[in-house]
């Protein structure tokens, strides 16, 4: 087979931010993709790009220069990826939550996010849905919405026009090495000699980073989403809720109900066509993707408890994906220590959309040695940062490539 | 003035023919491919209709083009506030 500079593994929103961008620099691509574009959690996730959920540092500064890029892309698309500012309130429910969410829009101010903390007056004024169970809320404008799938293809087209190869329906059997270095990648449809391999398989990447003989700490995490029927404009904006932030810097906070247990919390969007997205769980249970009862009726019971409107609408559809989880909650890109070329672009747990198109950029960058027009730290970013992990024990808790 | 002879394929999301067929050139083998390209079938009726005359359209490349279509619950829309009168899930978040 035809030999390219790069083969990127994944056709989900990372790996196709990643082709597009590569190609765009003069790297020739082939996208290999086992099954289709977003087969996997790039189409089984909602609509949010939030800033307000990521802690200051480097992650929301990530989040910051990647929401900038969309309108960009959007001129370069042909597709509608539906990109719009909505801005998000969090619901907040408890005084200790209050006080958690106080200081941490504190430190988001201080980094350039515009989010207030409103009472429970202020909020219901600025969005009367939110009339339940909430003591107050915060308010962000800096966060959208986009269009998963059509983000995702989005990219997939564009880099096949600037000249990508797209292999869908390929099997990665093998990543040959020779002296320390990328030599090819095996398919099911034959050899592809190539410098560069991109690992772009969001919870699937430990599987292709053992046949490099690498370990990479990223596990599955199991989020289910409602969808309803159609309905004119319900919120103003995305509404989540404290729980989750709250309980990642208090996790005294979080209870030990089997509701808390599966990280019920609120996140609901509302695509342009009005179906209204309610998640959300966050659950270790392998590579499983069923939906549960369960999982279902917690998240509407907390649903309806911040938005008791939500009584009346229908419910059509159900459904789960996996989030590729990361110890410290952040992406792992770059390369990797002891293979010249093995580049990773993965473990974006619940932000990969937010934060496909600076990933792409950055490994555009790193591949073409360019000097970075960011001033990210990337070493936060490394697969070397977990050289002391208990990777087997890690696999063992969390099913890792079972 | 043009009469329109598009031909609707999902009557819920108003995906035409063409649309679809797009989608076949994009890549799509299956019902999810031909789903996740055009919003088709995720409209109230679930592809209830349009599932069927997809699969008709879709290129006969064996096995993947078959049995992707994943149906999940629930089986016909319900309004949350009568799923949550079963209060099975009551006290916990009390």
């Amino acid at each position: 087979m035809n030999s390219v500079d790069a083969v990127v593994i994944g056709g989900g929103v990372i790996g196709c931010a990643v082709a597009y961008n590569l190609v765009k620099a003069g790297v020739s691509v082939a996208i290999v993709e086992r099954d289709d574009i977003c087969a996997g959690t790039s189409a089984a996730c909602d609509t949010a790009i939030h800033l307000q959920s990521k802690n200051p540092g480097i992650h929301l500064q990530m989040a910051q220069e990647s929401i900038k890029l969309f309108p960009e892309l959007q001129k370069d698309f042909d597709e509608d990826i539906h990109f719009k500012k909505t801005g998000t309130m969090i619901a907040i429910q408890t005084w200790e939550q209050f006080e958690v969410m106080r200081v941490f829009a504190e430190r988001q101010r201080n980094h350039g996010l515009d989010v207030v903390i409103l009472d429970r007056a202020a909020a219901v004024e600025r969005q009367p849905m939110m009339k339940g169970d909430v003591v107050g809320a915060t308010y962000c404008t800096a966060d959208a919405t986009i269009h998963p799938q059509f983000l995702t293809k989005g990219y997939f087209q564009a880099a096949k026009k600037y000249g990508a190869k797209a292999m869908l329906h390929t099997k990665v059997e093998n990543i040959v090495l020779k002296e320390g270095h990328v030599a090819s990648v095996t398919t099911n449809r034959g050899n592809i000699p190539c410098k560069y391999v991109v690992n772009a398989c969001g919870a699937y990447a430990p599987c292709i980073g053992k046949m490099a003989g690498l370990d990479i700490p990223i596990a599955p995490r199991r989020g289910q989403i409602v969808v309803t029927e159609p309905m004119p404009k319900f919120t103003h904006t995305i509404v989540n809720c404290a729980r989750y932030i709250a309980a990642k810097f208090r996790p005294d906070l979080l209870g030990t109900s089997e509701a808390d247990r599966m990280g019920v919390g609120l996140s609901l969007t509302q695509t342009e066509r009005g179906n209204l997205l309610i998640g959300g769980t966050r659950e270790f249970v392998g590579y499983d993707t069923r939906t549960t009862q369960k999982a279902l009726l917690y998240i509407l019971k907390h649903a309806t408890n911040i938005l008791p409107a939500l009584k009346d609408i229908h419910i059509i559809r159900t459904f789960a994906g996996l989030r590729p989880f990361t110890p410290d909650g952040l992406p792992i890109l770059g390369n990797v220590p002891g293979i010249e070329g093995f580049v990773m672009a993965a473990g974006h747990e619940g932000d990969g959309l937010a934060l496909s198109a600076i990933t792409g950029r950055l490994i555009a960058e790193i591949i073409c040695e360019k000097q970075s027009a960011y001033d990210f730290d990337l070493t936060k970013l490394s697969l070397e940062r977990y050289r002391n992990i208990d990777i087997k024990a890690f696999e063992a808790q969390y099913a890792v490539c079972k | 003035m043009e009469a329109n002879t598009a031909k609707f394929i999902c009557r819920c999301q108003e995906i035409t023919e063409e649309e679809i067929e797009k989608a076949i050139q994009d890549g799509a083998t299956t019902i999810k491919g031909i789903k996740d390209r055009t919003e088709a079938t995720m409209g109230l009726c679930q592809g209830r209709t349009c599932r069927r005359l997809i699969e008709r359209m879709l290129p006969a490349s064996g096995e993947l083009s078959r049995e992707r279509h994943s149906c999940r619950p629930p089986v016909r829309t319900v309004k949350i506030g009568d799923l949550l009168k079963d209060e099975s899930s009551k006290g916990e978040f009390e």
